[in-house]
């Protein structure tokens, strides 16, 4: 094989392989090497011109048009809170306070980030959608069955993931998203 | 036989490397252009569309709010500035984003900002000037989107929120 031929090959190799891992990465999800919170993780410069390229490209595919910190944070979960992962099949209570900002919603989504269909028509529990107690604490269920109470269906979905949005969230969350108290989520079963 | 290799395996190395950065910046811009076109398909620029609410058949835009309204607006600075106009609905958050061909956000203005009152931006160039009464939002690009997002409690508020959005007004100077 001559020189040239040498060159040609390897280079179009690492051309394609550069490209293929960059798109790899990319579709790895809009948690990978973030801020983590429990089951949640986030992301400090979404939206921001300090954004890291990954960073930016990730919120490109999976979250456009996310806004800054400072307007809505976006916390999102792809296990629950024993690390496995969410599974459409399976039933959730999510559970949780208080939360730090001045309203916030959880959504269902699956793939890079697109709304389920659902008998219901329902794809996200907000703050006005739940009763919380004297203490502030509140609940609702994830399911692909409809339950009592607030129900967040998972659809036909096979893996999901629910992003929190907090919108106004407080100073002490933006600049130490990690000690947020965030709702937990808890396995109960699978069908 | 293996020292052949070595000088090509530097070299696929480093265009690896190169193809690896090129594709994670171009990345958002093509993203972006992708949803202005899907936005503005119609060519329709320097104008707010009024969306409905987002369903798992209405995705316009990648992980939509179900709990928001959107209005978009596709814009051109190339003739000129863009002035934007919202209208505020009382009582609710709403904000609008100014985002970049790069999808970073030049601005944002909330009902927290503006405290109440209706948010008022010029969308200029470098050597554009804002009109008076307007705050400057310099961009490095000419297009972009401008977004308006408000909150609705429940969807049976959509035809009244719907009403007063529609007052807010994306037009070129």
């Amino acid at each position: 094989m001559k020189a040239w031929q040498r060159y040609v090959i390897v280079m179009a190799l690492g051309l394609v392989g550069g490209a293929a891992f960059a798109v790899h990465q990319v579709r790895g999800g809009l948690n990978d090497g973030l801020v983590p919170n429990g089951p949640w993780e986030t992301g400090k410069s979404f939206g921001t011109v300090d954004a890291r390229a990954l960073t930016r490209a990730k919120v490109a595919l999976s979250g456009l048009m996310a806004l800054p910190a400072k307007e809505a944070m976006y916390f999102t979960a792809s296990r629950d809170s024993n690390g496995r992962k969410l599974d459409g099949r399976c039933s959730y209570d999510v559970r949780g306070g208080t939360l730090d900002g001045r309203w916030w919603s959880v959504t269902l989504y699956e793939g890079e980030g697109w709304l389920v269909k659902n008998a219901a028509n329902r794809w996200s529990v907000a703050a006005s959608a739940v009763k919380a107690d004297a203490q502030g604490r509140w609940a609702f269920t994830v399911s692909p069955d409809a339950q009592a109470g607030n129900w967040l269906p998972t659809g036909s979905a096979k893996a999901f993931d629910l992003t929190l949005r907090l919108y106004h969230p407080s100073p002490e969350v933006i600049a130490n998203p990690e000690k947020a108290k965030l709702p937990v989520i808890e396995r109960k079963g699978c069908a | 036989m293996m020292r052949r290799w070595i000088f090509p395996i530097l070299a696929g190395g480093l265009v690896a490397l190169g193809a690896y950065q090129s594709t994670l910046l171009a990345t958002p811009y093509a993203l972006m252009y992708a949803a202005l076109q899907k936005i503005g398909g119609d060519g329709a620029s320097n104008r707010f569309v009024f969306s409905k609410m987002a369903t798992a058949d209405n995705q316009p835009i990648v992980r939509p709010s179900p709990d928001l309204s959107y209005s978009t607006c596709v814009f051109d600075l190339s003739k000129g500035p863009v002035l934007v106009d919202v209208t505020p609905v009382p009582g609710r958050y709403w904000s609008v984003s100014i985002f970049d061909a790069r999808t970073d956000v030049a601005a944002v203005r909330s009902d927290r900002d503006t405290k109440g009152a209706p948010a008022r931006l010029a969308l200029i160039k470098q050597g554009q000037m804002a009109p008076a009464g307007y705050e400057p939002v310099l961009l490095r690009y000419d297009r972009g989107l401008a977004l308006v997002r408000i909150l609705l409690a429940n969807p049976s508020e959509f035809p009244a929120v719907d009403a007063i959005r529609r007052k807010s007004t994306c037009k070129q100077v």
